[in-house]
């Protein structure tokens, strides 16, 4: 139980954290908002009338809201911030604690996901019913399952950042890594669905965990079926489960070798 | 029972080496070449329980790396560590329950929050129930005195005000051993004072053991009973501070300025390093010559716009140990 509360601590005090700083999300509104308008023209040219790859205008607008979220949610920097704190000599502080250094980092992102996604999801809300409407045949009783998909996407988003993050232990310079991994998330369904894709790429994304941060719970929200449902959210669990025991293996090898600058 | 055991402890690095220019990068990327830096060079040394430890040493000596060993951060390429009866690698998270560290140049309060939530926080993480973490805060508030500065986001507080905070926030698990890594660098005078005398009380009223790094001669002369200088990976000088204090430490530097112009005629155990006509720099030798000796003389000629007493830097003392001891060798 003990143990359980340290972490519960450690989330409320960086969702307090995230309360008092935040002109950080001032200045994502901004790119959130110029982000869909510049994407909403666009698509609404691309669309004379109907539906391209089984979505409509309005579905394609909602779909985007809502990887954006996603993304949006998951600002909390943890990939930089490790950097940040191994190149500073940090880390000093944060490794001699009686706590699991995964763990601690989880729930203290947590605190700042959990504020984006409602402070984001608010602004989602407005800007898709303000640029196309409501989403037909939208259901409020299966949102929650959708949340719980758009949850899991988040988390596994997180720790594969984390596992990219944890090399920064033993590399000098990791940013590679991150630069490939975000365009991958932002090509295989954060920018088009993937149904989008060609046949061949759309095979080979289902055997990637991308489309499962962004996609999944995206086509969730906007096309709900149980069928769809019990499709993605098993492989979701799947991917969290690959992401976190990558996580704490690369925690471990890290945590070996780590090379501690700054004296 | 010794708190600190080290036997031959070392610490290599190996980092990449990388030229300047295009042409390298792509050679480094096939093929790198890597450099090794010996940190820390085969250390021995112990430290009893409840002892106050000054290790110092210039800028990359290996201060931090050893305490970086000592706590468990870094594991050592070869020797022997043992910490209150723990080995850090294998023990680190036994062992952190009864060490605190403080790390000078950073911080473990979150900034834009007042230190008290970093204290609740770090109450949770120790285990500390709520009552006696209360109690603890109440406590090294007095002690420090924090008063409002508890409620006050660290982003606002000054240097001082936040190294106190950080030293606090060290002990509310109440550690055995308080590591501090240059916990008085960039401050002023006074405040550099105030940290001692609450270093000095720690270990007074609770028996911490204080394990102090820093390159500023004053910590030790007036915090430490031991001193362990290191230099380039190897221990240079293990001996007490009251040793140290008459064979090495026994210089000040005294920065003197004159209304009108001067010549000065100094007494014995005086040297003048410097001087233009109207300062001068003066280095005192204190076992000839007392310091209260040397400023009434100076008064007597007349003039004085203004004078600073300094402790000779880390790097002089140094220098002249070696030269002491390569002047025995001969």
């Amino acid at each position: 139980m003990k143990a359980v509360g340290k972490y519960i601590t450690v989330l409320r005090i960086s969702l307090q954290n995230a309360f008092v700083y935040r002109s950080n999300v001032l200045g994502g509104f901004v790119f959130y908002i110029m982000f869909m308008f510049v994407f909403f023209n666009l698509w609404r040219a691309i669309y004379k009338s109907g539906e391209v790859a089984g979505y409509s205008l309005v579905q394609m607008v909602w779909y985007l809201c809502m990887t954006e979220l996603i993304m949006f949610g998951c600002r909390t920097g943890v990939f930089f911030q490790m950097n940040e704190d191994v190149k500073s000599g940090s880390i000093a502080y944060q490794l001699n604690r009686p706590y699991h250094y995964v763990l601690y980092q989880f729930f203290n992102a947590l605190g700042g996901m959990i504020f984006n996604l409602l402070l984001y999801g608010l602004m989602a809300i407005v800007i898709g019913m303000i640029m196309v409407g409501p989403i037909p045949g939208f259901s409020f009783s299966t949102l929650p399952l959708s949340l719980i998909s758009m949850v899991l996407g988040m988390c596994i988003n997180f720790f594969f950042l984390m596992a990219l993050g944890l090399t920064a232990f033993r590399l000098e310079d990791n940013t590679a890594f991150y630069l490939i991994y975000q365009k991958l998330v932002f090509m295989l369904g954060m920018f088009i669905p993937v149904e989008f894709l060609p046949g061949w790429l759309q095979t080979i994304t289902r055997y990637l965990p991308f489309s499962y941060m962004t996609w999944a719970p995206a086509r969730l929200i906007v096309a709900f079926s149980w069928e769809l449902f019990w499709a993605v959210v098993p492989v979701q669990l799947l991917w969290l489960t690959v992401s976190f025991v990558l996580t704490m293996g690369m925690y471990r090898y890290g945590v070996a070798g780590i090379q501690a600058h700054g004296g | 029972m010794n708190a600190i055991y080290v036997e031959n402890l070392s610490k290599v690095y190996r980092t990449r080496i990388k030229e300047e220019g295009l042409q390298a990068s792509f050679k480094a990327l096939v093929k790198p070449v890597y450099k090794e830096v010996q940190a820390v060079n085969d250390i021995s040394f112990t430290v009893e329980q409840g002892e106050i430890l000054a290790f110092i040493g210039p800028n990359g000596a290996g201060k931090s790396t050893t305490i970086k060993m000592l706590t468990g951060i870094l594991h050592p390429t070869s020797g022997r560590v043992s910490v209150l009866g723990l080995d850090p690698v294998r023990q680190r998270r036994e062992l952190s329950y009864r060490i605190g560290t403080v790390f000078g140049q950073k911080s473990q309060l979150w900034f834009h929050l007042p230190p008290i939530d970093s204290f609740v926080l770090l109450g949770a993480i120790y285990d500390v129930d709520k009552k006696t973490l209360n109690k603890r805060i109440a406590e090294l508030t007095e002690l420090f005195e924090l008063g409002e500065l508890l409620q006050t986001p660290v982003r606002k507080l000054s240097l001082g005000q936040r190294i106190r905070c950080e030293v606090a926030a060290s002990l509310l698990h109440e550690p055995d051993i308080l590591f501090l890594d240059e916990p008085t660098i960039g401050l002023d005078v006074v405040i550099k004072q105030s940290i001692r005398q609450l270093i000095l009380r720690m270990n007074r009223e609770r028996g911490t053991t204080i394990f102090l790094t820093s390159h500023d001669t004053g910590d030790v002369e007036r915090i430490c009973k031991r001193a362990i200088i290191i230099d380039r990976g190897r221990i240079i000088l293990d001996q007490p501070v009251k040793r140290l204090k008459y064979d090495y430490l026994n210089r000040k530097i005294i920065a003197v300025r004159f209304e009108f112009p001067q010549h000065l005629e100094v007494p014995e155990g005086v040297k003048l390093e410097k001087s233009t006509d109207i300062s001068a720099r003066l280095s005192v030798d204190t076992r000839i010559c007392s310091i209260d000796g040397v400023m009434r003389w100076l008064i007597a000629q007349g003039g004085v716009a203004d004078i600073t007493v300094e402790d000779p830097p880390m790097e002089e003392v140094i220098a002249s140990i070696f030269q002491q001891k390569e002047g025995k060798s001969q």
